[in-house]
């Protein structure tokens, strides 16, 4: 027992040593660096309300020698896991990539910005922002100042990583709910690891900060000049594409070379230089790459091609991969002579790996410029794209491999005939992947096909503009709080749309009910890729403002903490609740209190799903489109058959509310329609005041009315407490339909939380500010 | 086992048991008769018309209404059945309706007890399959069976892949005759 304590104080104080405990900036929470097992009982409370919901995508296990076992009809396998069990360790493992690729991109980051500046470079967000860190501060406890102290956090998320990893071993972890509260945890720290890379890049590369209208970009391959030497940067670590900027602006060279990006390199350059331009997301990488365009491709780090060099020489382009996650198997120039690497690059139409970004940026920009001259970069016009389509027979072959299910073939035959209206609906649906192309059996070229339907139209997209400033918060602190502003839609994530279009319209339909929109990731290009009757997008449209209305791009994939940290600034700043390291406290806030909702409509990669599950832990609940539901988890309640008592902190009283908010954690909608009323409802709180109901309900109502119809929706007795909360365009038929089904009123919750429902260290009194 | 592939081979490979393929129509209605609590949940893919211009719900209505079958309407559904005069028995999304099946305790639309066959018909396949998955590992009280055009591997039983969508309409309207014609 002496031992024992002993053991646990050493463990404390060292971490007390880590986050310079003794700096009283606020008190410290019961839970500064948690390790896994410190939150357990918070997930398990979550999870007693949003039940794990499994869709095995396969009946097998194979990760081990002992497999492949079959784990359908209840067997277990060799080592006795469960096929439930083996989905929440797949899940895990899957928040693990995702959390490691987010906290590898700081790391590497942070080295290459402290070789340059020091480990004492100061954090400075501007005057408009002081709670620097939000996530760092309440999971650790530390009040970052330097790139040094965004060290600590990257260091802590290591080691957490390290442990969960083992946790997925054959023989170890035995529950799913134990699997799901280590995934909770992994996609916690996926929030600190993206939120120091971040923080590091905004101080290191000097990005905009503490301002809300950043300037807007242009977008799409229309608006890249064919005519010059171009350079596509692709991925998602700046490192690299920041010293390209440097070498050009260095050279003069700027205005004579084009700087391209696609998924969120892209984002991470423009935020650099605004004149960078946006190809698009993910989804247009492989056709941007065949239309051959780029002379040279950079690639970086994640949700790259990895057939990128062998797709560059059919081309006639080059490759230089810059960082040592992906090197394609290519000989490392890293200490060749750079002269030497363009010579071999442009004459024997070698790709090469260039681990330092200063010489990779030199060699790209002298073998673009070599290259250009010598490449036709032609369109495909519409007469010879019907040619082309006239190969196709309507087979049908490219259809079945075609993992967004798009009627492909039958679009070319449209085209053949002169009809491009099919083959134009299709590219908005196509994720480029290139599956079809390759399973044609008469090599019809899909993808040239598809440069007719794309036409050379170009948009704009605001760039990234980092934190939301503590004087947002402050105003709309408030009224997110009481449900005047009736919600937080934060549309993030990857590009495997059912249709790229419907993310314009998310974003449209939401703004124009003051709702508060924050983009990220692919989701704030593609937000922008689409035009109202007067030709202006939806960052033309709507002011940048974190405020109801407004339409906020925070940036790349990593600027997705902002997002949550905007959450967790809510119960700091505006609730006055101490967050350093009280991260239940913070929580229980957000989901109870804060009606903010995800939405990951592409979802494809696993940093999707960390950051989702992250989102989860915090209470934040997250919409997927229906390919996410191959990520094989979700967290579902059911209605009126679960658990929605919470205590109610001023009484001191447990109350059962009976209602559902928010009703799910994470949920899949098949289609747009479903989603619309669906991210409304998901932004109900207990918390709402009757006025702030009111408004939720309206929106509630109206887009169930407009994108479901058949009358109101079927749950909305649920979420009416007393007359009050029936918005005033529907007072009558909600009342008449009210009295037929016996609703009987119910008292709002004065201050609702899950703290003192279960076994935890922190005491109710901890929530009232 | 089948060798069948599915239609959309991102949902090919479900492991060591795959839906059993059934092209005969009659098969298909006596596997209905046999049911005690059929259920029918319908997708939005069903908004889509035929070449005449038939809605394709139609044929989904028409098959609950000869069998006495209760519908479940996903998504958008609903304002489409409400617009044809039929009142949906119930209305779930496709995930939400899955997790109630899972539940041998849940007590089914009717309240009568769990549905002992799910029928789905309307649902995009990644999606659909992936719920068919749940069922069959999580709910071994129940089996499933699709409507659609296309093989699903994660069903209890599913219809081939047609080639052509003329010999699906064919083996609906011969379902609905079958399931008319009673006992
Ligand atoms: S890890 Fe377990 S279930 Fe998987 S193959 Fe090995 S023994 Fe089988
Ligand atoms: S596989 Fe080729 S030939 Fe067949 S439908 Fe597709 S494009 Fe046409
Ligand atoms: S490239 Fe587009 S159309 Fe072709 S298979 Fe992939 S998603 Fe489908």
């Amino acid at each position: 027992m002496a031992v024992a304590e002993k053991k646990l104080s050493r463990k404390l104080e060292e971490i007390h040593e880590r986050i310079r405990a003794e700096i009283p900036w606020e008190p410290l929470g019961p839970t500064p660096m948690p390790d896994m097992p410190d939150l357990r009982s918070w997930d398990m409370r979550l999870l007693k309300t949003y039940k794990p919901f499994y869709a095995p995508f396969c009946d097998l296990c194979c990760l081990c020698t002992y497999g492949k076992c079959d784990l359908t009809g209840g067997k277990r396998g060799a080592c006795g896991i469960d096929i439930a069990t083996q989905q929440a360790r797949i899940v895990l493992l899957a928040c693990l990539m995702g959390c490691s690729a987010h906290a590898a991109h700081g790391a590497h980051i942070l080295e290459h910005l402290i070789e340059k500046h020091g480990a004492d470079k100061k954090i400075d967000l501007g005057g408009s922002i002081e709670i620097e860190a939000p996530h760092i501060r309440t999971v650790l406890g530390l009040k970052p100042e330097t790139l040094g102290d965004l060290q600590i956090a990257i260091d802590y998320v290591f080691k957490e990583v390290s442990h969960l990893l083992d946790s997925c071993h054959t023989g170890q972890e035995g529950a799913a709910l134990d699997y799901e509260s280590k995934a909770l945890h992994a996609g916690m720290l996926d929030h600190v690891g993206m939120e120091a890379a971040d923080i590091a890049q905004i101080v290191g590369f000097g990005y905009p900060t503490s301002v809300a209208d950043t300037p807007l970009v242009d977008m799409g391959w229309g608006a890249i000049d064919k005519s010059k030497p171009t350079i596509l940067v692709s991925g998602h670590n700046p490192a690299t594409s920041t010293e390209l900027i440097d070498y050009l602006r260095e050279h003069n060279l700027e205005d004579k070379v084009e700087v391209a990006g696609v998924c969120c390199t892209a984002l991470e350059t423009t935020r650099y230089s605004d004149k960078a331009k946006i190809v698009g997301p993910l989804s247009r990488q492989l056709f941007f790459m065949r239309a051959g365009i780029a002379d040279v491709i950079m690639t970086d780090e994640q949700c790259i091609r990895t057939d990128t060099p062998q797709e560059a020489t059919k081309v006639g382009a080059a490759v230089v991969a810059c960082l040592d996650k992906a090197m394609y198997g290519l000989e490392d120039a890293t200490d060749m002579d750079p002269d030497e690497i363009v010579r071999r690059m442009v004459d024997d139409g070698e790709h090469f790996a260039i681990l330092d970004s200063s010489k990779a940026a030199e060699v790209a920009v002298k073998v673009a410029m070599e290259l250009a001259p010598k490449r036709r970069k032609e369109w495909v016009t519409e007469e010879e794209a019907m040619e082309l389509a006239e190969k196709c027979n309507n087979c049908g072959m490219c259809e079945q491999v075609c993992p967004n299910l798009c009627r492909i073939g039958a679009g070319i035959t449209e085209l053949a005939k002169g009809n491009f209206e099919p083959m134009r609906v299709l590219f908005n649906e196509c994720i480029g992947c290139g599956k079809c192309e390759e399973e044609c059996p008469r090599h019809v070229p899909i993808f040239r096909l598809m440069q007719v339907a794309a036409g050379n139209e170009t948009w704009k997209a605001r760039a990234g503009r980092g934190p939301i400033m503590d004087t947002e918060i402050r105003t709309v602190g408030a009224p997110i709080t009481l449900g005047t502003i009736p919600g937080v839609v934060a549309i993030v994530g990857c590009s495997n749309f059912p249709d790229i279009e419907d993310v314009a319209d998310m974003v449209d339909e939401f703004a124009k009910r003051k709702y508060i929109v924050v983009l990220s990731g692919c989701s704030a290009m593609v937000a922008g890729m689409k035009k109202d009757a007067d030709g202006k997008t939806v960052y033309e449209k709507y002011p940048p403002d974190f405020e109801g209305g407004g339409v906020v791009n925070v940036g790349s994939c990593v600027a997705n903490s902002h997002i949550t940290g905007a959450a967790i600034k809510i119960a700091n700043i505006f609730a006055a609740l101490p967050l350093r390291g009280n991260y239940e406290v913070m929580a229980d806030y957000v989901l109870n209190r804060v009606g903010a909702v995800g939405v990951a409509w592409g979802a494809m990669s696993q940093k999707a799903a960390s950051i989702a599950t992250g989102c989860n832990r915090l209470g934040i609940p997250v919409v997927l489109g229906p390919h996410s539901s191959k990520y094989r988890r979700l967290y579902l309640s059911r209605k009126e058959e679960d658990d929605w008592r919470v205590m109610d902190a001023r009484k001191k009283e447990i109350v059962d509310t009976g209602e559902p908010s928010p009703e799910h954690l994470a949920y899949v909608c098949e289609t747009k329609e479903k989603a619309m009323p669906m991210i409304a409802k998901l932004c109900i709180r207990k918390n709402d005041t009757p006025q702030g109901r009111a408004i939720k309900l309206n929106h509630y109502i109206s887009l169930h009315k407009k994108y479901i119809g058949g009358g109101l929706p079927e749950d909305l007795h649920l979420f009416v407490r007393r007359d009050a909360d029936i918005p005033l365009v529907y007072k009558k038929e909600v009342r008449a339909h009210l009295q037929e089904i016996g609703w009987q009123p119910k008292e709002p919750v004065g201050l609702p939380t899950y703290i003192g429902t279960y076994p935890s260290k922190v005491s109710v009194d901890a929530v009232i500010h | 086992m089948s060798a069948v592939l599915p239609r959309h081979r991102v949902n090919v490979l479900t492991g060591t048991k795959s839906a059993r393929l059934i092209e005969d129509p009659a098969e298909y209605a006596d596997l209905i008769k046999k049911a005690k609590r059929p259920l029918l949940v319908v997708g939005p893919l069903l908004l889509e018309s035929t070449a005449d211009g038939k809605l394709l719900l139609e044929y989904a209505l028409d098959l609950a209404k000869a069998g006495g079958i209760p519908v479940c309407a996903t998504a958008q559904t609903r304002g489409k059945i409400v617009e044809l005069g039929v009142q949906p028995d119930c209305l779930y999304d496709a995930v939400e309706i899955v997790n109630a099946l899972k539940d041998p305790d849940w007590q089914g639309v009717k309240k009568e007890g769990n549905h002992d066959l799910v029928m789905f018909c309307g649902i995009r396949s990644d999606l659909g399959n992936q719920g068919l998955s749940t069922l069959k590992h999580f709910a071994r009280h129940l089996k499933t069976m699709t409507l659609c055009k296309h093989y699903f591997p994660h069903a209890t039983y599913s219809l081939p892949n047609f080639k052509k969508d003329s010999e699906w309409y064919e083996f609906l309207e011969s379902l609905i005759a079958n399931l008319k014609k009673g006992d």
